[in-house]
C-alpha cells in the first residue's frame, strides 16, 4: 500500500484539479466515517445513561423474581440462556454455512444444485426474524418434537435458519476473492484438491469468513422475535436446552413493557450487556485473526 | 453433483499418478459438501413449501395479485390486501440503501485506504459495534431520540421542498417512512461495511500499485482500480444489507406509525410486511385466515428479495459488460 | 518448500478450529460458573420441574406436601405484572410460574394449541375460539382481577380530569374531531379553557387486548364506529400515530403536545399520567381508579360459564365505563388435555392462591382492582370444578 506513492513520484505530478477532486473525495470519506460513528454514539450513550444503574453484582448473579414490590432480581439467566441458545445456533449454523459456501465455489460452480442452492440463499436473506420463528413454532413448538413444546433448542434452530444464509452469503463473498491464481498454482504443484481447499483456500479466506461470522452471530443475538414464540421467556436458570430457554432480548422485550422504572432500567442494563458480550466475541476474533495473519496465512 | 467448475477442472491431471487411497480425502471432501449442500437445500425448500401451503388459504381467499395489490388491509373486516404494506417496505428499504449503502462503502474505502494505521484496528471494531445493538434499543433511541430531534427538520424539508414529488405534508407524524429508513440505514451500515471491506482488502497490491503507477491520485486509484474490482462484493454486501432492511421487525414497528392506510409522502406514517407480522402474529395462531395472511406478507418479502437480488445481478452483469472488462475475482452476487 | 507450507496451513487449521474451540469454551465456562450459582440462588425446585412440562413424561410425584414444579403461561401484558408477583410469592412454596407476555390474542391462541398450562386473556373467547379450543377439551374462564383502560392526553393547561363521554371520543378516534376547542369537547367542560391545539391521536399497533375493551366500549356510543371499525385486538384506525404497547402510547403521547392515546389504569397510575373523566351508563363522569374499576363489577350479571363483560355493564353510579376483568383460560379436565397430575395441582395451587386473600391483596398494591365478593365465589366455584382425569384435584 505505501510503496504505491513511491512509484506515483516517479511520474508527472497531477494537475490541480484532479488533485482537488482528489482531497474532495478523501474528505468526503472521512466525512462519511464521522457521520457513520454519530449514531452509533448516540445509541451507545443513550443505552449507558439508561441502564448503566442497573449494573450491579446482583444483576449478573440473580435470576428475575417476577417480584414487583421486592427485589427484583438481575438478568443472570438471560444472559446463560442467550450464551447457549447463541451458542448452539452458530454451532450448528457456522460450519454449515461455511460448507455451503466451499460447495458453491470449489465444487458446484454453475451447475444446477448450485444455482439452486444459491436462489434460495439469497432469498433467505430478506426473511424476517420473525418468520423464522413462526416456522419453527409451527414445525417443532406444536408438534411437539422432542417431548417439549417450548425450548431452548428450538429458539437454536429458528436463529440457525436466520444465520445460514448470513454465514453462506459472506462466506461465498470471501471465498470468491480468493484468486483462481492461488488455486492453480497449488494444484500445479501436486497438491490433492481437498488440500487445496483446507490449506489454501480456507486459510485464505478465514478473514472474511469469520467476520461473516461474527455479524451472523451478533445479528442473532439481538433478535426477539424468533426467540418469543420458540424458546419464550422464563425466570430460572437452565442449562437443559430441551425446557424453555431465558434470553437477553426476550428479557429486554419484557421488561420495557413494564410500568416501573427499575424493570425498564434492567432492560437497558441487559441492553448493555448483550453489546458488551458480542464486543467481547468480536476482540477474540480480531486476536484470532491477527495472530493467523501474523503468522503469514494471508 | 457437476465437480466440472472453472478452478478445479484443472486440477484433473496432477492427480493421474496418484493412487486410489489417496484420492479419498479429496472424495470424501466433495460428497460431504455436496451432501451439506443437498441437505440445506431440502431444508430451505421445506421451509417455503411449509410456509407456501401454509399461506394458500388467504391466496384462495383474495386471489395472489389481489392480496399484493389491494389498497386495504382491515383485519376486523378480514379483508388482507397487501399494497400498503408492500410500498411501504419498499419505500424503507429503499430509502435505507440510499442513506446506508454510500456511507458504508465510504467508510470501508477510508478504513482500507485512508485510515492512520494506528487506529484502524479499533476504529472497525467500533463500526462492527454497531451490529451488536438489539433492534429493540434501536427502535426505542429512535422513538424517544430521533423523532423529537429530527420532527422540525422534516417539517422544515416538507414545507421548503413541497414542489417535489411525494415531500409535501401538512403536519409530520413523529414516527414515519423517513424515520424508518433513516434507522435501517444505520442497522444495515455495519453488515455492508464489513463486507465492504473484506472485500476491499482483497484487492491486489499490484493492481493498487500500478494504478498510482500511472500517476493517478489516491482517490482516482480508488475510483478506476478499487471499486470496479470489488464491485460484486459490494453488490453481494448491499444485498445481504437489503435483506436486514427488508426483513427487519421490531425497530420498523417502533418508528413507521404502522399504520395500513397508504401514505403519500415520505414523511408520512405506513407499515412495512415484517412490521405486521410482529404486530399481528400474537392473535394470528387463532385464526386460519388472518395467520396464512401474515406468513403470505412473508412470502412476499421472499419474492421482493429475489426480484432486487436478480437487478442487483443483472446491473452487475451489465456494468462489466460495459467497462469491457470482466474483473477477475468476483464476490458472488 | 512443500513441507513448510504444510506445516504453516496445519497451524491455519488448527488457528480456525480453535475459534469455534474458544467459542466453546466460553459456553462451558458460563455453564460451570452458574452450575455453581445456581444452587444458591434459584430456588430448589429448579432443575427437576420442567421435565413435566413436557406433558407426557410421567415423573414419579414425588411432590409431598405443598406445591413443587413449574407452571407455564402465556398472554396478556396487562396480567402480567400480577402474575409475575403471584409467581414470585409462589415460588417460596416451590412452585415456579413462568408467563410470557405476548398479548391476549396470542394467549387465546397458546391456549387453543395447548403450548401452555394456562392462557390469559382480558376479554372472554368469542363462541368460535371456544370452539377452537375444544379439540382439548372443555376451557373455563377464570377472572382473576380487574382492570381499565384510561383515555389519557396530553394537553399543558388543562389538568387531569377533562369530560369525556363515549360518543365523543368516538369522534376524536374517527378524525371527526380534529381541534381540543371543538364544541363537542367544549359542551363537556363549561368553564375549562381548551386551546386550539391540533388532537394527535395515539392507538396501539400491537394486537391487544386493551384495544378490544376500547373498541367495545366506542361500538357501545357510535354506530359510526360499529360499521366502519368494529371491535377487536386490531382495527383499522382511520386516523392517528400506532404505537407498540402500553409503552409506546404512552411515551407517544407524553412527546406530543395535544396527543391523545388509551392507556391501561395500572399503567397511568403508576406514571402519573392526566386522564380523563369518562361518563358512564348512568351518566356520571368518573375518574378510572381502583375504586371506580371495582365498582365496575358490582352489579354486573354474569352467565355460568363466565364469559362476561364489564364494558358499560355496571348500573352502579359509580362505575368507571371502561373496566374489565382478566380471564386465565383452563382446561376443565386438565390430565385429558395432556398435563400431568402435578401440573394440574399446581395450575389449582396457582389459581387458589391468587383467588385467596393474600393474592387479591399483591393485586391491590398493583394497582389492580380486586374481584368484587360475589365474582370472586364464581371464580373459586370454577377452580374447584377443575378435575384430573375425571377427578376433582386437592391442591396441596
Amino acid at each position: 500500500m505505501e510503496s504505491g506513492s513511491l512509484s506515483a513520484d516517479l511520474l508527472r505530478p497531477p494537475s490541480p484539479r484532479r488533485r482537488r477532486t482528489d482531497k474532495a473525495m478523501r474528505a468526503l470519506m472521512w466525512t462519511a466515517t464521522g457521520i457513520a460513528l454519530v449514531p452509533l454514539v448516540l445509541v451507545l450513550y443513550y443505552t449507558l445513561q439508561k441502564g448503566i444503574g442497573a449494573l450491579d453484582a446482583e444483576f449478573f448473579t440473580t435470576d428475575p423474581t417476577g417480584n414487583f414490590l421486592g427485589a427484583q432480581g438481575g438478568v443472570k439467566s438471560a444472559i446463560l440462556g442467550t450464551i447457549e441458545i447463541v451458542g448452539f445456533a452458530a454451532v450448528v449454523a457456522v460450519p454449515l454455512g461455511i460448507g455451503v459456501a466451499l460447495y458453491l465455489t470449489e465444487y458446484g460452480g454453475k451447475g444446477r444444485l448450485a444455482q439452486a442452492v444459491r436462489f434460495f440463499v439469497d432469498v433467505m436473506t430478506g426473511v424476517p426474524s420473525i418468520v423464522f420463528g413462526l416456522f419453527i413454532y409451527l414445525v417443532l413448538v406444536l408438534a411437539g418434537t422432542g417431548g417439549s413444546t417450548f425450548a431452548g433448542w428450538k429458539g437454536s434452530a429458528a436463529l440457525a435458519l436466520l444465520m445460514l444464509p448470513i454465514v453462506t452469503r459472506s462466506s461465498e463473498v470471501a471465498l470468491q476473492l480468493v484468486p483462481n491464481s492461488l488455486r492453480e498454482a497449488a494444484l500445479a504443484l501436486g497438491a490433492p484438491r481437498w488440500k487445496v481447499v483446507v490449506r489454501v483456500v480456507l486459510p485464505s479466506a478465514a478473514s472474511g469468513i469469520v467476520t461473516g461470522a461474527l455479524l451472523a452471530v451478533a445479528r442473532a443475538a439481538g433478535e426477539t422475535a424468533p426467540l418469543l414464540f420458540t424458546a419464550t421467556i422464563v425466570k430460572a436458570t437452565t442449562f437443559n436446552l430441551n425446557q424453555p430457554m431465558n434470553s437477553l432480548p426476550a428479557q429486554i422485550f419484557q421488561d420495557l413493557k413494564q410500568p416501573n422504572d427499575e424493570l425498564v432500567e434492567r432492560a437497558w442494563g441487559a441492553a448493555i450487556t448483550l453489546i458488551a458480550m458480542i464486543l467481547l466475541l468480536t476482540l477474540i476474533a480480531k486476536v484470532i485473526q491477527r495472530r493467523s495473519r501474523a503468522k503469514g496465512a494471508t | 453433483m457437476e465437480a466440472a467448475t472453472q478452478p478445479m477442472s484443472t486440477g484433473g491431471r496432477p492427480q493421474l499418478g496418484r493412487s486410489p487411497a489417496s484420492r479419498l480425502p479429496d472424495q470424501i471432501l466433495r460428497l460431504g459438501l455436496t451432501a451439506i449442500a443437498v441437505a440445506v437445500l431440502a431444508l430451505l425448500a421445506y421451509f417455503f413449501v411449509k410456509l407456501a401451503i401454509e399461506s394458500r388459504l388467504v391466496f384462495e381467499e383474495e386471489g395472489i395479485l389481489g392480496f399484493v395489490f389491494a389498497n386495504n388491509w382491515n383485519v376486523a373486516a378480514s379483508i388482507y390486501g397487501a399494497l400498503p404494506l408492500v410500498v411501504g417496505t419498499l419505500i424503507t428499504s429503499a430509502l435505507a440503501l440510499l442513506f446506508g449503502v454510500p456511507v458504508a462503502v465510504a467508510v470501508a474505502v477510508f478504513l482500507t485506504e485512508l485510515c492512520p494505521k494506528r487506529v484502524r484496528g479499533s476504529l472497525t471494531i467500533v463500526v462492527d459495534l454497531l451490529a451488536a445493538v438489539p433492534s429493540v434499543v434501536y427502535g426505542l433511541w429512535a422513538f424517544y431520540f430521533l423523532i423529537p430531534k429530527l420532527k422540525p427538520v422534516e417539517q422544515w424539508f416538507a414545507d421548503t421542498f413541497h414542489f417535489l414529488p411525494f415531500v409535501a405534508i401538512d403536519s409530520v407524524p413523529g414516527p414515519n417512512y423517513f424515520i424508518a429508513g433513516l434507522v435501517l440505514a444505520i442497522m444495515l451500515l455495519p453488515i455492508v461495511c464489513a463486507i465492504s471491506r473484506e472485500v476491499l482488502a482483497t484487492v491486489p497490491a499490484d493492481l493498487k500499485e500500478a494504478s498510482l503507477g500511472l500517476g493517478l491520485t489516491r482517490w482516482e486509484m480508488i475510483r478506476t482500480s478499487m471499486l470496479p474490482y470489488a464491485r460484486r462484493g459490494i453488490v453481494g454486501a448491499s444485498m445481504l444489507g437489503l435483506g436486514r432492511a427488508i426483513g427487519e421487525t421490531i425497530a420498523v414497528t417502533i418508528v413507521i406509525g404502522d399504520s395500513p392506510i397508504l401514505g403519500h409522502s415520505i414523511f408520512g406514517q405506513g407499515y412495512t410486511l415484517a412490521a405486521v407480522i410482529a404486530n399481528e402474529f400474537n392473535e394470528a395462531a387463532a385464526n386460519p385466515l388472518h395467520k396464512s395472511a401474515l406468513i403470505a406478507a412473508g412470502l412476499v418479502l421472499f419474492v421482493l428479495t429475489l426480484l432486487v437480488n436478480s437487478i442487483a445481478r443483472l446491473a452487475v452483469m451489465r456494468s462489466e459488460r460495459q467497462s469491457g472488462r470482466p474483473i477477475s475475482a468476483g464476490g458472488g452476487v | 518448500m512443500t513441507r513448510q507450507t504444510t506445516k504453516g496451513a496445519i497451524d491455519v487449521r488448527f488457528r480456525k478450529t480453535g475459534v469455534l474451540l474458544l467459542l466453546s469454551a466460553l459456553l462451558a465456562l458460563g455453564v460451570t460458573a452458574c452450575g455453581g450459582g445456581s444452587s444458591s440462588s434459584s430456588s430448589s425446585g429448579g432443575s427437576e420441574t420442567a421435565a413435566e412440562e413436557s406433558g407426557g413424561t410421567e415423573t414419579a410425584s414425588a411432590s409431598t406436601e405443598g406445591l413443587s414444579g413449574t407452571i407455564s403461561g402465556a398472554g396478556s401484558t396487562f396480567a402480567q405484572p400480577i402474575i409475575s408477583q403471584w409467581g414470585s410469592e409462589l415460588q417460596e412454596q416451590g412452585l415456579t410460574v413462568n408467563y410470557n407476555s405476548i398479548g391476549s390474542g396470542g394467549g387465546v391462541a397458546q391456549f387453543q394449541e395447548n403450548t401452555v398450562d394456562f392462557g390469559d386473556s382480558d376479554a372472554a373467547m368469542t363462541d368460535e375460539e371456544v370452539q377452537v379450543a375444544e379439540k382439548n377439551g372443555t376451557p373455563v374462564h377464570v377472572p382473576i382481577v380487574l382492570g381499565a383502560v384510561t383515555v389519557s392526553y396530553n394537553l399543558p393547561g388543562v389538568e387531569t380530569g377533562l369530560k369525556l363521554d363515549g360518543a365523543t371520543v368516538a369522534e376524536i378516534f374517527l378524525g371527526n374531531i380534529t381541534e381540543w376547542n371543538d364544541p363537542a369537547i367544549e359542551k363537556l367542560n363549561p368553564g375549562v379553557e381548551l386551546p386550539e391545539t391540533a388532537i394527535t391521536v395515539y392507538h396501539r399497533s400491537d394486537s391487544s387486548g386493551t384495544t378490544a375493551l376500547f373498541t367495545e366500549f366506542l361500538s357501545d356510543y357510535s354506530p359510526e364506529w360499529k360499521s366502519k371499525l368494529g371491535e377487536g385486538d386490531t382495527v383499522k384506525w382511520p386516523t392517528g400515530t400506532g404505537a407498540n404497547g402500553n409503552e409506546g402510547v404512552a411515551g407517544g403521547v407524553s412527546q406530543t403536545e395535544g396527543a391523545i392515546g388509551y392507556v391501561e389504569l395500572a399503567y397511568a397510575l403508576q406514571n402519573e399520567f392526566t386522564f380523563a373523566d369518562v361518563q358512564n351508563k348512568a351518566g356520571k363522569f368518573i375518574e378510572p381508579s381502583l375504586e371506580s374499576t371495582s365498582a365496575a363489577g358490582e352489579d354486573v350479571k354474569f352467565p355460568p360459564d363466565l364469559r362476561f363483560s364489564m364494558i358499560n355493564a355496571s348500573s352502579s353510579a359509580a362505575a368507571y365505563p371502561i373496566a374489565s376483568t382478566t380471564f386465565v383460560l383452563v382446561y376443565e379436565d386438565l390430565c385429558k388435555a395432556g398435563k400431568s397430575e402435578e401440573t394440574a395441582k399446581n395450575v389449582v395451587g396457582f389459581l387458589d392462591y391468587a383467588l385467596g386473600p393474600e393474592g387479591q391483596a399483591s393485586a391491590e398494591k398493583l394497582d389492580y382492582a380486586p374481584l368484587a365478593p360475589e365474582l370472586r365465589e364464581a371464580s373459586q366455584a370454577k377452580v374447584e370444578g377443575l378435575k384430573c382425569n375425571g377427578k376433582p384435584i386437592s391442591a396441596g
